[in-house]
């Protein structure tokens, strides 16, 4: 059984899955598709049922997240050195916060990973193989959600649930277009286009993010259940 | 990438590379005054000096809590912050722009860290590649006889991240050595011209005028 396990990952996956004792959930979706309340959810799920997890957010890290906040308070980043930034916030809670979990056995769900950035800087300009290769450093997740909501939904909640428009969320700073509206639109339609392209390539669980809130979230734990019980049969094989 | 083809702005770019206690800071002051005094706009920049982030990157080296790859990064960005902001406009403006370090040392150092030669590569794919860069070459013994004088090294300056060895000194020592092989070995992949920094440093200056003077057609 563990042997046909790894056949299975060897041909789905690139590269090997991590070594870790740990379970590595990644839930991923551009913004206001309700990301941080599914992980919240699930969280408080799996402590629940038992399960020690940590959930990590995009873009927190001690090192270097403040660093962002003020460069982009002043709308002061260009593509490389925007990607770059957020390569190094991701490194930084890779080393002190993911690993050491996975490598303790607990369960880590990243609210955004890496396929964040590669979205958001191939539609800044970046070149595509260019930021693949950035992340190599990262582990790949055992499972990644990626919430998927249609572009006319999404900017109506965004725009009535964050109250405005925000500069970067819009891609104000590549000068799509003068009219903030113009430029949102423009800009997320982008976002999800590259998201569509990621889904193969790094095998993402599509979850249809316009469901309520109790329908996305049993559609994840679905899933979850299904991976911690494949993990279970393993064990028992040992 | 970049890196790997010439730039066609009107601007030249000069980059000096090289060991600590190398010279090469000194050298690269003297020509920037006889470039100056021949009537050129000249514009320096040296390795981790960006306003975004080389604070962040001085206090992380002190708590000493970073790994290679995070360090790496972080010295790309602030490369690219100044690529972005002082490099390119300067080089578009037909300016002459003069480096004290360049992705070179990255990739001597962070490679000597244990990190993945082919990954550096790529990070710094975005770097303009140089019109000249000057490797003011020490052999490994003569800049281990300087660091045995010096002062006791810094913590990452002797890699002692990367657990070479407990004693700063012998972990210097052999964190030296490798950063010198992978800078000999970027002469030919990187055109380096090969200054002999074990001369006297007005010897040595007249090479530099002649060769950097050449390029620009002086």
């Amino acid at each position: 059984m563990a042997k046909d396990l790894k056949v299975q990952d060897s041909q789905n996956n690139k590269k090997p899955a991590h070594p870790y004792p740990g379970k590595f959930i990644v839930v991923e979706g551009t913004d206001g598709v309700g990301r941080s309340t599914q992980a919240e959810l699930l969280k408080n799920w799996l402590a629940i049922e038992g399960y020690g997890v940590v959930v990590t957010e995009w873009k927190s890290s001690e090192l270097i997240s403040t660093v962002i906040d003020k460069a982009k308070s002043k709308n002061a980043l260009n593509t490389i050195t925007f990607s770059l930034l957020y390569a190094t916030d991701l490194a930084d809670r890779l080393n002190s916060l993911i690993l050491p979990a996975l490598k303790a056995g607990l369960i880590v769900i990243a609210d955004r990973y890496f396929y964040t950035a590669l979205a958001r800087d191939v539609v800044r300009g970046a070149d595509p193989s260019w930021v693949r290769k950035l992340y190599g450093f990262a582990v790949d997740p055992d499972l990644i959600f990626y919430l998927k909501m249609p572009l006319e939904p999404l900017l109506r909640r965004i725009i009535t649930t964050r109250g405005g428009l925000d500069f970067y969320e819009s891609g104000r700073d590549i000068g799509m277009s003068t009219d903030l509206y113009q430029s949102f639109k423009l800009y997320q339609s982008q976002i999800l286009f590259e998201y569509e392209h990621m889904m193969d390539e790094y095998n993402f669980k599509v979850v249809s993010a316009d469901d309520p809130i109790d329908v996305v979230q049993k559609m994840l734990r679905g899933s979850v259940r299904q991976l911690l019980a494949e993990e279970a049969a393993v064990q028992k094989t040992i | 990438m970049r890196l790997f083809q010439k730039h066609d702005f009107p601007g030249r770019l000069f980059v000096v590379e090289g060991v600590d206690g190398s010279g090469k800071s000194t050298q690269l002051d003297l020509l920037r005054n006889w470039l100056e005094s021949k009537g050129k706009s000249v514009v320096f920049t040296e390795w981790n000096s960006s306003k975004l982030i080389s604070k962040t990157i001085k206090q992380a080296k002190r708590s000493n809590t970073l790994i290679p790859v995070t360090f790496s990064i972080l010295h790309a960005t602030d490369f690219a912050d100044r690529l972005e902001n002082i490099i390119i406009p300067a080089l578009k403006a037909g300016l002459i722009v003069l480096a004290d370090r360049y992705c070179f040392t990255a990739f001597a150092r962070d490679f000597a860290r244990g990190v993945d030669k082919e990954w550096l590569r790529n990070l710094y794919g975005f770097a303009i590649r140089p019109d000249g860069t000057f490797y003011f070459q020490v052999p490994v013994e003569v800049s281990l006889e300087r660091i045995n004088n010096s002062r006791m090294p810094g913590f990452y300056e002797a890699g002692m991240d990367i657990g070479l060895s407990k004693d700063p000194r012998e972990s210097f020592q052999m964190f030296q050595s490798v950063i010198i092989n992978e800078y000999d070995k970027m002469v030919t992949e990187f055109e380096f011209h090969t200054m002999p920094a074990t001369r006297p440093i007005h010897e040595q200056q007249m090479i530099f005028r002649e060769k950097v003077g050449k390029l620009l057609g002086m």
